[in-house]
């Protein structure tokens, strides 16, 4: 120990203020993990849908990273490193659908980066999404491009591909005969994979019948996300291996996207047959969160958006409530989309007055409070 | 007595939508034809001017004789204008104001009347006319009537014309963008539309509605702080400040 007092010169002292943190996370490794875990979605919807949703992903991406190149040229601080372009760009491109004109993702893409982050200061100042604005202006304006669905690669040609959310909008508002979402869907004729036909019957015949059960078509298709719909929201399994990626990478919490989505459920659950003349709790939550939206997509990659959500835990378990109720309203009676985009956007409104609701009380402060 | 620029201020220093952000409901709401835009402008020039000018005419009733100074112990000058019921009397000139323009816009442009809307009455509270009445206290220091008149009309004239400028600039971006159109007068054989080819057939619609043009007010007024605070630096304008 004598040494210590002996050398007055030690190496490498490092004098800062507090707090003094140490570790590797820095935003443009945040985003590069993040752009990394929406991989297997995208690719999933490039293998669905092919060479058209392959172009929509490039342009969205390009367009993007050409949109922060030009504003951080305009503003003299270029930040296109980051990467948060690069996740902008492909979450716009993975909430398009298959068909959707180029001009869309291009434009949608320059707004969310021009409009929604860089005038208001670049990354960590934006109040909102960047990427949901741009969705949610492609959506107001060029309504008709924002549904040109594509068919999944093993349907027939003729088969016109609508989403399975869609086409239940589609039946309740032609009158058809109410009941279950599947139900209402077999009715109408919704033309599901004849894989799906072929597992689901097996199951049927070999397995639930032993206990009188009895599964509707659909399901296979539903739960691998063979169906058609936006690029990167039809496959949920590829979606939640992405999710726990981050969330053992401890790049996101738990808190919110379990929240939303278990109230979005209950709503669903409870509220979601009254639309269809059933009456309560008979709604399908299960065929909500796998009908193909941006649901799980939104709840774990754009509501977790740390700019954009609330800071403390219990902020983000509120942040959670909201959402699914805003989610079930805006899907079960609005126009716009399915619901999520704006339900999140609206969501980033209420971020900073969670936040001063849920900012976290001194020691003293709390000593101080009675009770 | 420095001699301000009013009608300069009106339009750059001290412009009613860019710079004050006052009056925002009309430049939000009528700009999304270029037409209701002008038509609007029309509308407040002409009721700012004329209240501005009835205003002014009331103020100088009081202003003291400036050629023989006040006698000493003589009564305080009473006002035709007191401070009081003020505004109400200038409430009372901007609705008879707005009331005319409203009539003479039913009489001429029946269809403009009906695409303004409620935005024409509500031009008697617009925030603009009201602000300056709160301005021209009658603490100013005496003038001679005719330059408290003129200069008020040069003041009023400048503010009308600043608001015209924004929301001309605004519809025509909307306009352009959002419809892919720009709506004129109509005078002979020209239909009072020209559209864009290209735009046309896929307009950014979203800037049709409210938030588009709340939009490009935000960057109309993010330009013309830029713009502010360039000339700031240069020091061009620190002689006009006062």
């Amino acid at each position: 120990m004598a040494d210590v007092h002996q050398d007055t010169r030690p190496a490498s002292l490092v004098v800062s203020p507090a707090p003094h943190v140490t570790g590797s996370a820095s935003s443009a490794r945040l985003s590069w993990s993040v752009a990394f875990c929406l991989l297997p979605a995208a690719a999933w919807g490039v293998f669905l849908f092919g060479v058209p949703a392959l172009g929509v992903l490039g342009v969205a991406v390009a367009a993007s990273l050409a949109a922060e190149l030009l504003a951080g040229l305009a503003a003299r601080r270029v930040t296109i490193g980051d990467g948060s372009a690069i996740v902008t760009g492909l979450l716009v491109g993975m909430l398009m659908p298959p068909g959707v004109p180029l001009y869309v993702p291009a434009a949608a893409s320059g707004f969310g980066i021009i409009v929604a982050k860089q005038s208001f200061g670049g990354l960590g100042r934006n109040w909102m999404n960047p990427a949901l604005a741009g969705v949610v202006v492609a959506l107001l304006s060029w309504s008709d491009g924002m549904s040109r669905w594509l068919p999944v690669r093993s349907a027939a040609p003729t088969v016109t591909a609508v989403p399975p959310l869609e086409a239940l909008r589609n039946a309740l508002t032609a009158g058809a005969p109410r009941g279950g979402a599947l139900e209402m869907l077999r009715a109408s004729g919704y033309p599901w994979s004849g894989m799906d036909s072929s597992v689901v019957g097996w199951v049927n015949t070999h397995v639930l019948s032993l206990f009188g059960w009895h599964l509707p078509g659909g399901c296979f298709d539903l739960l691998v996300g063979n169906i058609s719909g936006t690029i990167g929201g039809t496959s949920v399994p590829l979606l939640l291996l992405g999710a726990a990626l981050l969330l053992s990478r401890r790049v996101i919490r738990w808190q919110l996207p379990v929240t939303y989505l278990a109230i979005f459920c209950l709503a669903a659950q409870v509220f979601g047959g009254l639309p269809a003349g059933g009456g309560w709790f008979v709604g399908n939550m299960l065929f909500q969160v796998f009908s193909g939206g941006g649901l799980v997509l939104g709840a774990f990659f754009m509501a977790t958006d740390p700019v954009t959500s609330p800071l403390t835990r219990t902020g983000q378990l509120a942040y959670g409530l909201c959402l699914g109720v805003l989610t079930f309203f805006l899907r079960t009676f609005g126009s716009l989309g399915d619901g999520v985009p704006l339900a999140i956007l609206l969501g980033n409104c209420l971020s900073p007055l969670i936040d001063r609701f849920t900012r976290p009380a001194f020691p003293t402060q709390r000593k101080a409070a009675p009770g | 007595m420095t001699r301000r620029p009013v009608f300069r201020d009106g339009v750059l220093r001290d412009n009613p939508v860019a710079v004050m952000l006052v009056g925002l409901c009309p430049a939000a709401a009528v700009t999304s034809r270029v037409i209701d835009a002008a038509w609007m402008s029309v509308g407040l020039f002409f009721v700012l001017l004329l209240t501005r000018l009835c205003q002014a005419i009331l103020h100088a009733l009081r202003a003291p004789d400036l050629s023989e100074p006040p006698a000493p112990g003589a009564p305080p000058q009473t006002s035709v204008f007191p401070l009081r019921p003020r505004w109400l009397g200038s409430l009372l000139l901007s609705s008879c104001f707005t009331a005319a323009f409203e009539l003479i816009l039913l009489a001429f442009a029946p269809s403009e009347s009906a695409s303004l809307g409620i935005y024409v009455p509500l031009l008697a509270v617009n925030c603009l006319v009201l602000e300056r009445f709160q301005r021209s206290g009658p603490e100013d220091e005496p003038e001679s009537p005719v330059r408290v008149i003129a200069r008020s009309l040069r003041e009023a004239a400048g503010l009308g014309a600043g608001f015209a400028i924004c929301l001309v600039a605004i519809s025509l971006v909307r306009e352009l963008l959002g419809s892919g159109t720009i709506t004129l007068f109509a005078a002979g054989s020209f239909g009072g539309t020209i559209e864009v080819g290209g735009l046309s057939s896929v307009p950014v619609r979203a800037l049709t509605y409210g938030g588009g043009g709340l939009l490009c007010l935000g960057y109309l007024a993010g330009f013309a702080r830029l713009l502010g605070r360039r000339k700031r630096r240069s020091g061009a304008t620190e002689a006009g400040r006062s």
